[in-house]
């Protein structure tokens, strides 16, 4: 499939720059893309945009207040960059987004992306604590703040987290910080029998030990579960201790940090790749059914899961109506270009629909950013 | 504006079915004063009925009356709220959710439950205690108010520093809109494809409508939990310590501190014996036994590296309890030591400690008052509390304005006007302060999308244009507390 028609390319430097742009196109009703790297532009409905607002000229990490365990960063800057700097003072976002050399943290926003590092720190809307947004007319808005605890307002930033930028254009964000752990430890128990894995997935979850990952994940009919604790190098003995405990007779292989970001094996070669989110207690169920189906999956005890299947619509579409009536849902994240037909991407949204198209309109009202890309046409 | 025929639709929308032997529909005057105000109780307004609903449909009925009669409503859970979240507009609406209070579904394997507004906070952790799970946000008046009104505050608790605020913990929401839709937001399973409009929800002090159901997230219990009380000669040193502890990479289950007006008063109160001194720190850890050992020790050597000249580990559960006991009492125990006293709620980065505590002395002895100050010094969220004579002519006014000024200094540090309490009628004006015209005004986009009538909750958290001064009001003990349930915090 053609490239989305893009005819002007502008790449401010400024959150004013943003601004401006945004009111001319909105007073000319110019069709907007809001893009950061691009590692993302073909979640969810392409846009046939007149102009393309590159983001990754807003870039650098602006404060760091390390002692306040806080950072605030433009919104273009790569995450790996940021990382680097937050690491000179032993920090991180606590959060692990796929293709983190590449994107950026605006588009990691946008699309609400999150990895295995969830189970313990949370997704963004638990990390993010405020957020300049300039809307479609032009308004330059603030929402929360720099401090950690405040109940001031709404959380425009919550709003704007997973939103596609269909409701503004995100130029900084202020994120709530942790420390480096100083010493972690990744087991991996390799079987052929799902429910053995899940069994002891679910011991583990339900134990007090100190977990910061928990995937599930299966190959070429191989499952495997990984574990990954973080705890002071005194307690990480004792972990390994009890996991040996809980998995015996199976063995435990120390594993590969590696095995944390597998997730992006999954849209590789010629499969489509979508992204499930389900109860934990359905993540065995799943497993099986994405393998009986021939795909690959990594998933988390979180409840997301990034898996690589054919790309059949009416069997997705089927996949989808089970994972919905089991209170989960499934994303069309990745399809090949040439397979047809194509899928619905987002399913079908729920009975707040009205009330998203609704905000749409009061923060976009002649619908210029990423018309469509979004859930029931947004 | 409450007419005998839209009394009489309400009455049919909560008794229609008959069941009830007693009416959901209160009208008698004396009945509705009970409705008048919540904790902020010098604010207070008659509302025109007050209606118990037992289902989501009899909220709905309500709901649609409203919204066809452009009628304002207010839900309230246990009227708690000190900002004034709870106050009905004149002859509005109450909708109580104190027969709402089922605990729909514990599902201990996906580690959530699903619960009706009217359920109180700690009845969740009660149900949940036998599997070892607990629910985490803990407002002290954890065992009295409602999780709707928890949702509606985004509330927290000391050990919120660890585990996070309400926010964190709703999973998924079920709730009438103010034109009477029920709608369904999130859900068990995470990032529901839409925008995340739990998240916007979630902390609207009731202004998006009404939250009739929602879905928790319940947490295990930590193996080892260990409380350390430290003395200092300064503020400063304590603050010091809060900043090494976390640099440290540690994120202890609460980090709280005193200083030697409210811990002298805690002292009076409930004597806690606790050492005489500057400022106090407590420190809880909790998680696994060994690490919680080892950290205790860095806890400890880090106090003392910063000139603590008494650092207390409690050893047993009864110990632990007392150090919690004197610094929950802090509030109510200002009584002990000034007729009068505002008790204020601000938050401000952690580093910015030391210098707001030398300003905020300065201005108090500027104008010739005093503040003692209690804080969960973790999140850096103040409690200033403003102490006065009212039966001395103007002072109470220089002390209405102190505490002001205490909440601006606090945004000019880069904090923020409210940390838990929230905006409610209290405040209104202070968001002014703190954000700008284009930053309310992208708010009121959300509120118009979700309300276009202006009925829910309205005339709460944006700034009135009609009023110049705003009027918060000494501290007066919440019945709660005065009877011993509930512990201001
Ligand atoms: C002694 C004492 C100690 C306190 N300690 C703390 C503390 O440590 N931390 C803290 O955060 N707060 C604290 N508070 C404040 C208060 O308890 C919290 O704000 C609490 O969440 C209010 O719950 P409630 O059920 O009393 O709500 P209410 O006061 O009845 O209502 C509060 C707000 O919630 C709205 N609301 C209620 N139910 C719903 C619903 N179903 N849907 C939509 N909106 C709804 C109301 O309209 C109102 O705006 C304390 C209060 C007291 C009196």
């Amino acid at each position: 499939m053609p490239e989305t028609p893009v005819r002007q390319i502008i790449s401010p430097q400024s959150t004013e720059q943003v601004a401006e742009v945004l009111r001319r196109a909105n007073e000319e009703k110019l069709v907007v893309e809001i893009t950061g790297a691009g590692t993302k532009r073909r979640w969810g409905n392409d846009v046939a945009a007149v102009v393309q607002l590159d983001t990754t000229r807003l870039t650098g990490v602006r404060e760091h207040s390390w002692q306040d365990l806080t950072a605030t960063v433009a919104a273009g800057t790569p995450w790996t960059t940021m990382q680097s700097v937050l690491a000179m003072h032993g920090q991180r976002v606590a959060l692990d987004p796929l293709w983190p050399d590449q994107a950026t943290v605006g588009g990691v926003i946008a699309t609400n992306d999150s990895g295995c590092l969830r189970l313990r720190y949370g997704s963004l809307r638990d990390l993010i604590i405020g957020m300049t947004v300039v809307l479609a007319d032009g308004t330059i808005a603030k929402s929360g703040g720099k401090v950690v605890k405040n109940v001031a307002g709404y959380d425009i930033h919550k709003l704007m987290t997973g939103a596609f930028g269909t409701l503004g254009v995100i130029a900084e964000v202020t994120f709530r910080l942790h420390p480096l752990p100083k010493s972690s430890a990744t087991w991996t128990i390799t079987s052929n029998d799902i429910s053995v894995l899940d069994r002891i997935r679910h011991q583990l979850a339900d134990s007090m030990l100190s977990i910061e990952a928990l995937q599930l994940r299966t190959r070429d009919k191989v499952f495997s579960l990984d574990v990954k604790f973080v705890t002071l190098p005194e307690a990480l003995e004792e972990h390994a201790r009890r996991l040996h405990a809980y998995v015996s007779p199976l063995s435990v292989e120390a594993g590969e940090e590696s095995i944390w970001l597998s997730r992006e094996g999954m849209f590789d070669g010629t499969r489509a790749t979508v992204k499930v989110t389900f109860l934990p207690t359905h993540i065995a169920s799943l497993i099986s059914e994405i393998q009986d189906y021939g795909g690959s999956c990594v998933a988390q005890q979180s409840g997301t899961m990034i898996a690589s299947i054919q790309p059949d619509a009416e069997r997705i579409a089927a996949l989808r109506q089970k994972i919905e009536s089991a209170g989960g849902s499934l994303t069309v994240l990745r399809w090949p270009n040439d397979a047809a037909p194509r899928p619905d991407k987002w399913g079908p949204g729920g009975n707040a629909l009205p009330l998203m198209r609704e905000i749409k309109r009061r923060f976009d009202s002649n619908s210029i950013l990423n018309p469509g890309r979004f859930v029931g046409g947004i | 504006m409450l007419n005998s025929t839209i009394l009489e639709a309400l009455r049919n929308a909560v008794d229609g079915d008959g069941k009830g032997t007693q009416s959901g529909l209160i009208t008698a005057t004396n009945q509705l004063q009970t409705y008048e105000c919540d904790g902020l109780t010098n604010f207070r307004t008659l509302p025109g009925a007050v209606l118990l609903p037992r289902s989501t449909a009899q909220v709905q009925a309500i709901i649609r009356i409203c919204a066809k009669h452009g009628i304002p409503f207010v839900a309230r859970g246990a009227g708690t709220g000190l900002s004034g979240g709870a106050l009905p507009a004149e002859g509005g609406i109450v909708i109580s959710f104190a027969r709402m209070t089922r605990i729909l579904e514990i599902d201990i394997p996906n580690q959530r439950v699903v619960v009706e507004p009217g359920v109180i906070n700690s009845h969740v952790t009660d149900a949940v205690a036998a599997y070892g799970y607990f629910y985490a946000p803990d407002p002290s008046s954890q065992t009295v108010c409602t999780l709707g009104g928890n949702v509606a505050e985004n509330s927290g608790g000391a050990h919120c520093l660890k585990y996070g605020f309400t926010t964190t913990h709703v999973l998924g929401l079920e709730v009438v809109l103010p034109n009477g839709e029920v709608v369904t937001f999130g859900s068990g399973a995470p990032d529901t494809p839409g925008y995340d409009l739990t998240g916007v929800f979630v902390g609207s002090e009731g202004t998006l409508g009404v939250a009739t159901k929602m879905t928790l997230r319940i947490v295990k219990r930590p193996e080892a939990v260990q409380v350390l009380l430290a003395a200092f000669d300064s503020t400063t040193a304590a603050a010091q310590t809060v900043s090494d502890i976390i640099a440290a990479g540690m994120l202890p289950a609460a980090l709280e501190m005193m200083d030697r007006l409210s811990a002298q008063a805690s002292e009076a109160a409930v004597h806690p014996n606790y050492p005489v001194s500057e400022a106090l720190l407590l420190v809880e850890l909790d998680g696994p036994e060994a690490e919680v050992n080892a950290q205790m020790l860095q806890v400890t050597a880090l106090c003392q590296q910063n000139g603590a000249w008494e650092v207390r580990r409690a050893q047993t559960a009864e110990e632990r309890a007392l150090i919690w006991k004197g610094r929950k009492a802090a509030f109510a125990a200002m009584g002990r030591i000034s007729p009068n006293y505002i008790v204020q709620d601000g938050v401000i980065p952690r580093t910015a400690l030391p210098v707001v505590l030398e300003e905020i002395t300065r201005m108090a002895a500027a104008v010739q008052l005093r503040v003692a100050n209690v804080f969960h010094a973790g999140d850096g969220n103040l409690h200033p509390m403003v102490l006065y004579d009212q039966s001395i002519p103007g002072q109470e006014e220089i002390a209405l304005d102190l505490s002001y000024r205490i909440l601006y200094l606090c945004v000019d540090k880069g904090g923020s006007i409210t940390g838990e309490h929230g905006v409610g009628k209290e405040k209104q004006q202070a968001m002014g302060y703190m954000f700008s015209e284009p930053d309310l005004e992208t708010m009121q986009r959300v509120r118009h999308a979700f309300d276009p009538q202006n009925i829910s909750n309205p005339d709460k958290l944006f700034p009135r244009t009609r009023f110049c001064a705003e009027k918060t009001g000494p501290y007066t003990p919440h019945p709660l507390e005065s009877s011993g349930v509930a512990e201001f915090f």
